[in-house]
């Protein structure tokens, strides 16, 4: 008989390195039609990177996302970068992207000021334009600021910037200090089906909240929580490299080492919370692995409420949910006899 | 060396291959056609997925020579200059495809399903793309293109003249 | 098979031809119609849908990965791997695989300038020469003009090995008497403590105490793409390697340490990858290729097999956890105490990260003034784990979220309303004393159980009798 089932699991999360240093560089250059190119260390794993740090410089610069173009991932060519990894891009790459092409910027202000009879801490970029504060109508595009920055003053618009999140070491003693510079929350609370002859677990649906300070691209959040919660399903139900007794692996293949396919996906429902870090490039924090961390812990704990049963040890495959079941059962049974007696 | 003759995208192609030769390694060998990925070369995986005479089939568990004479379509023959294949199109602007690489393969049985099945339910869906393993998205968004390519083709019945 | 050497030589031959003859034009030309989705043309740019261009490739079947590329003359490489989880390595005989027809070289162990690398530890060998630390460590490594030659080579190359007894229990390896696997170093190679309050007070203090152990397994990335590089050197003496590495700049460091050459004149070049979720942050195939492609004069390509990416890539620390919480009968924590064991196979990798990390959410997302944590990271003759998706974060929540739904059911409370009792909150003490800033634990807690309808009674059965 299907026993149905929720539970409920929030996280918290870091952003970047524990306290040590993991900078990020960037160069931003601006052509003389207002369109830029970035150039950065990171490496596209999937994940949308290069696509979200493109709208940072580009909200930067007043510039749309597809005026940007991205060049990464060659160390000849783009500054260094600590990698794609903890889930630093948005925040670390993120911010020294921003920072160029701020630098970027104020050379294109610092031209464009004296022609709009201005001081450059009174313009702003916004829509192709570099306009006046409060009097939008006295604008230059930016292309034509750009030409003039390389043409007439003879300064081409090039930005350089590096980030490192701000740490304090830990206390060797006590652990005390400041290792991360930023964190984000989740909470995930999933709907499942316990089969409690056989033990088997449908997860049905899971609701996701994310905290990723401002998306800078929704829809590469969701995708990322999407197949963060996949690799949870994976996590809490079927994955697990089995070694025999001479230490070497018994299933190192995708035959016998079960990750979720399409029929094991729950349906899920994504929100982004509501939230803003001023540390982070326009409030942004990063959203990497924090999709993958209450997964598991939400879908136990839904079959905790199912069926009754604690499973102390991942993967919940049916075997152990339905020993502990069976286990529960005699247990039960013992307790009535015990109480007639 | 056998020799191996068969319609790639259309197009009849010739190589001359050695015997054990999978279908997989003379498109991307022979054919440079690189589309198709190898994720695992046993079958599990589907990053291969081919369409051979309108069936999805895994190219790694197919001979080169078992191909002789078939008709063969691979990622590389969906769109044409002018235009994205409907599935391509929608991938793109539903955010389905992460890494890319199980990409291929899961738009090819995406294809096969939707030439049988012009009105899938959402299981038909799932179930398609059942031999396809994705590690990158969770198939949510996959799901949802390919739902979209066929609501695309009810509402405009011309549109199916693309595929 | 058998075949006479002449035949063998002819096909080899035959191949090498084939290898080297130009690549034909794509059957299908790319569209060259310039569709621009409307997203990505909005300002502001940031909170925009933008479509991704390298999607636009991928749909296409366009993106080259690095098996996808082609060098003229490139080799191929494959590595043969250990199998015995343990031993002493006494002799490594390549001279039958060398002289195979379409095999251009072999390395071992040996070969390599400098053979150890480690993003901390470096005790991580290119190619393993004096010991086998678990089944997956490369022995040697073979270049050859087609793959099936270079995986045939690898069964004529004769090892002998001296066993070791393994140690292939975590909490076995914690003990001090057991045999240290990387001697002189001890098993544990990594200890933390975070220190807060006092705990035994507050456990003294509690209305309740409650005790819980959780554990963990290993599991793998399983990036659809499979590690991969490739490498060829110009007449300056400059190498370049097309790579599946997340982190570059790193990278390069540790393959101008293993090479011995400096770094000016190595160019690591990531494509774009099919997938990382941290099992390729650190060198793998890297040296490898460089230096055959250095021997042979040629470029050379290696891309993991399937098999290879689960024995011989890193994994996810399993994780063995006991947590010991006091509350007070409203359900309010007081102290926490927590163990944690991380089982960190044959090399250190990213284990000291991950120890770290383990150790610091061990707590989890709420107001807990008096703590202690501790947490030990331990060899074992096992798969190598290092950095994947959440660095212990995920093996810690089940832990602490299971323990925290324990509790609630216990005292009698909604599992949403006890954490929202002790949830962190703007402004709260993390476990290190850091003062928290942009805390929005409450607000997901609200807001999921909002779109779920955790207040309605959503999702419980009928007659579970778990019903709170």
């Amino acid at each position: 008989m299907k026993r149905r089932g929720r539970g409920i699991a929030c996280m918290w999360y870091p952003i970047g390195f524990t306290v040590a240093a993991n900078p990020s560089a960037a160069v931003v250059k601006i052509n003389e039609d207002g369109t830029a190119t970035l150039l950065t260390g990171t490496v596209e794993t999937g994940q949308g990177s290069l696509t979200i740090l493109a709208q940072i410089v580009a909200q930067e610069l007043g510039i749309a996302t597809d005026d940007v173009h991205v060049v990464s991932a060659d160390t000849d060519t783009t500054p260094m970068d600590t990698g794609a990894i903890a889930s630093r891009t948005t925040y670390v790459t993120g911010n020294a992207a921003r920072l160029a092409a701020e630098k970027a910027k104020n050379i294109l202000f610092e031209v464009a000021a004296p022609v709009l009879g201005v001081k450059p801490s009174q313009l702003e970029c916004a829509d192709h334009k570099i306009q006046v504060l409060g009097f939008p109508q006295r604008n230059m595009h930016i292309g034509d600021v750009a030409d003039r920055a390389r043409g007439v003053n003879g300064q081409p618009p090039i930005g350089s910037a590096s980030y490192n999140p701000a740490t304090v070491a830990l206390d060797a003693e006590t652990g005390q200090g400041k290792p991360f510079a930023t964190y984000v929350y989740a909470t995930q609370i999933a709907e499942v089906d316990v089969d409690d002859e056989t033990g088997e677990v449908e997860v049905l649906r899971i609701v996701a909240s994310h905290d990723c300070g401002t998306p800078i691209n929704p829809m590469l959040v969701e995708g990322q929580v999407e197949g963060g919660i996949s690799m949870g399903v994976g996590f809490a139900l079927e994955e697990e490299i089995l070694f025999d007794k001479f230490g070497r692996q018994m299933n190192p293949n995708l035959t016998n080492y079960i990750m979720p396919t399409s029929l094991d996906m729950p349906k899920i429902e994504v929100d982004i919370v509501d939230s803003y870090d001023p540390t982070g490039p326009f409030g942004a924090k990063g959203v990497g692995e924090p999709t993958c961390v209450s997964t598991a812990a939400a879908i136990l704990n839904a079959i905790h409420d199912a069926v009754g049963v604690r499973i102390h040890s991942l993967p919940a495959t049916a075997e152990k949910v339905h020993a502990a079941l069976k286990a529960k059962r005699a247990q039960e049974a013992r307790q009535i006899t015990a109480g007639a007696a | 060396m056998a020799a191996v003759t068969l319609l790639v995208n259309g197009e009849q192609r010739t190589a001359h291959v050695a015997p054990e030769t999978t279908l997989l390694r003379m498109l991307r060998d022979e054919f440079q056609l690189t589309g198709s990925k190898l994720g695992c070369d046993v079958g599990d995986c589907g990053a291969c997925t081919v369409i051979v005479d309108g069936k999805s089939v895994n190219s790694c568990l197919m001979l080169a020579v078992q191909a002789d004479g078939r008709d063969v379509l691979t990622i590389e023959g969906l769109a044409t200059k002018e235009q994205l294949h409907p599935l391509q199109q929608l991938f793109e602007e539903k955010g389905s495809l992460q890494c890319g690489f199980c990409g291929p393969g899961v738009i090819m049985s995406a294809k096969a399903l939707l030439d049988e099945n012009p009105d899938p339910s959402e299981h038909d869906i799932r179930d398609a793309l059942a031999g396809n393993l994705c590690r990158c998205t969770g198939y949510t968004k996959m799901i949802e293109a390919i739902q979209a390519v066929a609501q695309l083709r009810q509402d405009r019945p011309a549109a199916k003249s693309v595929a | 098979m058998d075949k006479k050497p002449a035949v063998i030589e002819k096909e080899a031959q035959k191949e090498l031809e084939l290898l080297r003859a130009p690549a034909p034009a794509p059957l299908v030309p790319l569209p060259i119609e310039v569709l621009v989705p409307e997203a990505r043309q909005q300002t502001p740019a940031v909170r925009q849908r933008a479509t991704r261009p390298d999607a636009r490739l991928h749909g296409l079947g366009a993106t080259k990965y690095i098996d996808d590329m082609y060098l003229p003359g490139m080799l191929f490489c494959k590595i043969k791997r250990a199998g015995i989880a343990s031993a002493r390595i006494l002799k490594v005989d390549t001279s039958e695989a060398e002289a195979m027809p379409g095999v251009v070289a072999v390395i071992t162990g040996k070969d390599v300038p400098c053979n150890s690398f480690g993003p901390s530890l470096k005790d991580q060998p290119v190619l393993a020469d004096e010991r086998v630390f678990h089944a997956g460590d490369g022995v040697a490594a073979v270049a050859a003009v087609t793959e099936q030659i270079a995986a045939e080579a690898l069964e004529k190359i004769q090892v002998e090995y001296e066993p070791i007894e393994p140690v292939l229990d975590p909490l076995l390896s914690l003990q001090l008497e057991t045999p240290g696997i990387h001697a002189p170093s001890p098993n544990i190679y990594g200890h933390k403590v975070i220190k807060k309050g006092d705990v035994q007070k507050a456990f003294a203090d509690s209305y309740k105490v409650y005790e819980g152990q959780f554990r963990t397994q290993m599991v793998e990335h399983v990036p659809l793409e499979p590690h991969s590089s490739l490498a060829t050197w110009d007449a300056n003496g400059r190498v370049t390697i097309y790579s599946t590495l997340g982190r570059i700049t790193l990278g390069r460091a540790d393959i101008s340490r293993t090479i011995g050459v400096p770094m000016s004149r190595i160019r690591i070049v990531a494509t774009i990858v099919g997938g990382n979720f941290g099992g390729k942050n650190e060198i793998t195939t890297e040296p490898v290729v460089a230096l055959l492609s250095k021997k042979t004069g040629r470029p050379v390509k290696c891309t993991f097999t399937r098999p290879e990416e689960f024995t011989s890539s890193t994994t996810r620390h399993p994780l063995i956890m006991d947590y010991k919480t006091g509350v007070t009968k409203e359900g309010k924590i007081l102290g926490r105490q927590i163990r944690l064991v991380l089982e960190g196979g044959a090399y250190c990798s990213w284990s000291e990260t991950t120890l770290g990390k383990a150790c610091i959410l061990s707590a989890g997302p709420y107001k807990i003034d008096n703590l202690y944590a501790e947490a030990f990271v331990v060899y074992t003759n096992k798969t190598m784990t290092g950095a994947m998706r959440g660095f212990g974060a995920p093996q810690v929540c089940f832990a602490y979220e299971s323990h925290m739904d324990d509790m609630a059911k216990d005292l009698g409370l909604d599992p949403l309303e006890m954490r929202l009792m002790n949830a962190l909150e703007e402004g709260s003490l993390s476990p290190t004393s850091q003062k928290l800033h942009s805390v929005v634990v409450k607000e997901s807690l609200l807001q999921a159980a909002e779109r779920f309808g955790w207040k309605n009674g959503n999702g419980h059965g009928h007659g579970n009798g778990n019903r709170q």
